[in-house]
């Protein structure tokens, strides 16, 4: 494909619209992205990032990108904001008119609109910078909001949207899957847990009234079924009354794409969803593994979504568990998990959701062995699956994602020694499946799901098993997580951990 | 003695007008914002008293820069150490405080020594150098400008005369100064001209991104 910023392209030239000018639309997009009536989504957000920048590259030094492509000068994040902020600053300050030099004011060409489009799409919004940025700025949401001023002109991966949010408010969710097929594949699940595991799992779909409606990414159930069949067996350990839906009821699908370029596109999704949901009559939603969806129904609706319209509860499946576990309501064997995991903390799960104990304290139930990657929680690197990417393969895209973000995520692995990565969303899944392939790392990925249904002790066992264990001694403190997490972590000291390779530590 | 009096008895009253009006607006703008989705980043403090410690912890050590960009710390806290002398010195000379000048002078020399310190690290280093505007070394020079003229004419060590001057024109009476000090007080007014338009209105900026965005109001 023709070059237009870097070695790769995220957007064909048919979606970009190469042949037709887009200058005039593209400012008056922006125009009214700048106008705080017509973006309340994040008007302030975004008009604080462009003013206020004090172009201090605080933020470049923790950039997954930036670090990891070796410091490559188009991947600054300010390098990307200023694409839009030299435009902003052309056509809609009084200083940038007056003094466009001194200020940094640049005109728009088309070119100019090709390498930003492009660029926008190689940020996954991780928002990494924002937390340690001095002055709060953020570069994901500028991203974000370019992908926003794109999608209004009609610029957008399709893989986002016609095969994305469009399909998803058509056809249910965003796999496409009708309710026979999807029906089938559950069915599919209940045999396979029949011959695995020797018992029989019930799947209910589409049951009205119960306490948890249980919703997954869509594409879990073929392409991370053990995901899904982990979380029926426990949802049955644990007695719940409990239900998925198929595509009949509405939307069956927890992503919301929308999230990643679209505010728009990201409301009417989540409308269906709460649509959904009310019509089952769900007490409690359970988002799946599934990060940005839990990010999207946990917060960015509560705001746009008056409570009284969405009269149930929304938890994600690792609050669930993790409530579950401390109650006894489930029993746990770690010793049936015995090989060392890690668990990697999703950032919108983690940085954006703030789920950071809950995952590990379900893993310490459920693994006798759980390690730390270094930097972990509020630090924790991008797999490089963010806002979209797992599922955007184009061209040389797969490359892209792994060459960079992934080369950290492989190198942080390695170290750990983990036979299995812990994942709790299914981006970061796609991603760590392309990392494990593309680097030959020894290693698998697991839901989490699929690890507490593996620890599950059941019925009989239970109360046998239970006393076998505490007599052998396995407590606690035999599987004691491998704390390396402290509030710096590598960061401050990057020669504590000794990281030999360029362009993976911190500081230079 | 035309010009001396504009510069020094009119538009005082016109940097304090356009410095503090444009400020407030500005900061009505952001208050006035719709209310954004959330978009906190976690962890955060929640209570109002873990609040104000990070921001004090972020306002006197400049912890964020300590943590991941050394190279801009020292500069950076040196200067705006400076400049946190330089307005304590203000406010105590107007208030008729005595012996304030080592604050002063010490602000003052701070104050340039940060700044020029950052000029050079941001022209020393290509990454720095590629997103930097002239805007940038502008706003360095402007505090140099402060700093250097104060230091140089002496006002710096002369807080009885910073206290006539201040209480003539909060007398509408304005008492001149010595002609010499022309240069501190106009590059001062200039600084509250230019304040309320540009960058260095961060320190308001941070209040909002900080509280309303990064912290968001939901507990956890
Ligand atoms: S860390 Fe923040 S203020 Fe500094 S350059 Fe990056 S975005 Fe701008
Ligand atoms: S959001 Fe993440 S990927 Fe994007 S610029 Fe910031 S740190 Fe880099």
């Amino acid at each position: 494909m023709r070059k237009v910023f870097d070695d790769y392209r995220a957007l064909s030239d048919q979606a970009i619209q190469a042949r037709s000018p887009r200058r005039a639309a593209f400012l008056e997009a922006m125009g009214k992205s700048l106008r705080s009536g017509e973006n309340r989504a994040f008007w302030l957000p975004y008009v604080l990032s462009l003013d206020m920048c004090m172009k201090c590259g605080t933020c470049a030094e923790v950039c997954p990108l930036y670090l990891s492509s070796g410091r490559n000068a188009l991947y600054h994040p300010v390098y990307r904001s200023d694409m839009l902020r030299k435009v902003y600053r052309r056509y809609f300050t009084l200083s940038g008119k007056l003094f466009p030099k001194v200020v940094g004011a640049e005109d728009l060409t088309e070119e100019k609109l090709d390498a930003m489009a492009e660029n926008f799409y190689r940020c996954t919004v991780c928002r990494r910078c924002a937390y340690v940025c001095p002055v709060a700025i953020d570069n994901g949401l500028l991203a974000r909001e370019g992908r926003k001023i794109f999608d209004a002109i009609g610029i957008a991966p399709d893989e986002l949207k016609e095969k994305g949010t469009r399909l998803q408010l058509e056809a249910g969710n965003a796999t496409g899957v009708k309710t026979p097929a999807f029906r089938d594949m559950v069915e599919f699940m209940e045999e396979d847990l029949q011959d695995t595991r020797g018992y029989q799992v019930q799947i209910p779909v589409d049951k009205k009234g119960a306490e948890y409606l249980v919703m997954h990414n869509t594409g879990d159930y073929p392409a991370f079924s053990e995901t899904v069949m982990g979380a029926a067996e426990i949802f049955q350990a644990a007695g719940a009354d409990w239900t998925v839906n198929s595509p009949d009821t509405g939307i069956n699908d927890v992503v919301n794409y929308g999230v990643f370029f679209s505010d728009t596109e990201f409301e009417k999704v989540a409308r269906a969803q709460v649509r959904t949901v009310r019509e089952l009559g769900a007490r409690v939603l359970v988002i799946g593994e599934c990060g940005h969806a839990f990010e999207a129904m946990k917060y960015l609706i509560q705001r746009l979504i008056p409570a009284e319209e969405r009269p149930f509860e929304v938890k994600s499946i690792l609050e669930v568990y993790d409530e579950w576990i401390r109650e006894g309501r489930i029993e746990l064997d770690p010793a049936k998990n015995p090989e060392p995991v890690v668990y990697h903390d999703s950032c919108k799960a983690g940085r954006l959701g703030g789920l950071y104990e809950e995952p590990r304290r379900i893993l310490k139930s459920a693994c006798l062995d759980l390690r730390e990657m270094t930097p972990n929680r509020e630090l924790s690197y991008c797999c490089g699956g963010g806002s979209g990417f797992a599922i955007m393969s184009k061209g040389d895209f797969l490359k892209f994602r792994m060459e960079t973000y992934g080369k950290i995520k492989e190198e942080q692995i390695r170290q750990t020694g983990a036979g299995v990565v812990a994942l709790a969303c299914s981006n970061c899944k796609g991603q760590f499946r392309d990392i494990i392939n593309y680097y030959h790392l020894p290693v698998r990925i697991a839901g989490i799901s699929e690890l507490v249904a593996n620890a599950l002790v059941r019925g009989r066992d239970r109360r046998s098993e239970g006393i076998t264990f505490a007599q052998a001694g396995g407590g606690s403190a035999a599987r004691e997580v491998r704390e390396d997490h402290d509030h710096r972590g590598v960061v401050a000291s990057p020669a504590r951990e000794g990281d030999p390779r360029p362009g993976f530590q911190e500081r230079a | 003695m035309g010009l001396w009096f504009v510069i020094g008895g009119i538009l005082p009253y016109l940097a304090l007008l356009v410095g503090v009006g444009g400020l407030i607006s500005r900061i009505l703008r952001w208050a006035r914002a719709p209310q954004h989705l959330h978009w906190e980043l976690f962890p955060y403090p929640s209570t109002p008293a873990g609040q104000t410690g990070e921001l004090l912890a972020e306002v006197f050590t400049l912890r964020s820069l300590y943590s991941y960009n050394l190279r801009f710390w020292l500069p950076s806290l040196t200067m705006h150490y400076g400049i946190y002398l330089v307005i304590l010195w203000m406010g105590l000379s107007a208030l008729g405080v005595r012996d304030t000048a080592v604050a002063g002078a010490a602000g003052g020399v701070l104050a340039v020594a940060g700044a020029a310190a950052l000029v050079v690290i941001r022209a020393a280093r290509r990454e720095t150098r590629q997103i930097t505007a002239p805007v940038e070394y502008l706003n360095l020079a402007l505090v140099m400008a402060i700093g250097l003229s104060g230091l140089i004419t002496g006002w710096f060590l002369q807080p009885e005369a910073f206290r006539r001057y201040v209480i003539g024109l909060a007398s509408f009476s304005p008492v001149l100064p010595a002609a010499e000090q022309l240069a501190p007080i106009l590059f001062l007014e200039v600084f509250l001209l230019y304040l309320p338009f540009s960058r260095m209105a961060h320190f308001a900026a941070k209040y909002f991104t900080y509280h309303k965005v990064k912290w968001g109001e939901m507990a956890r």
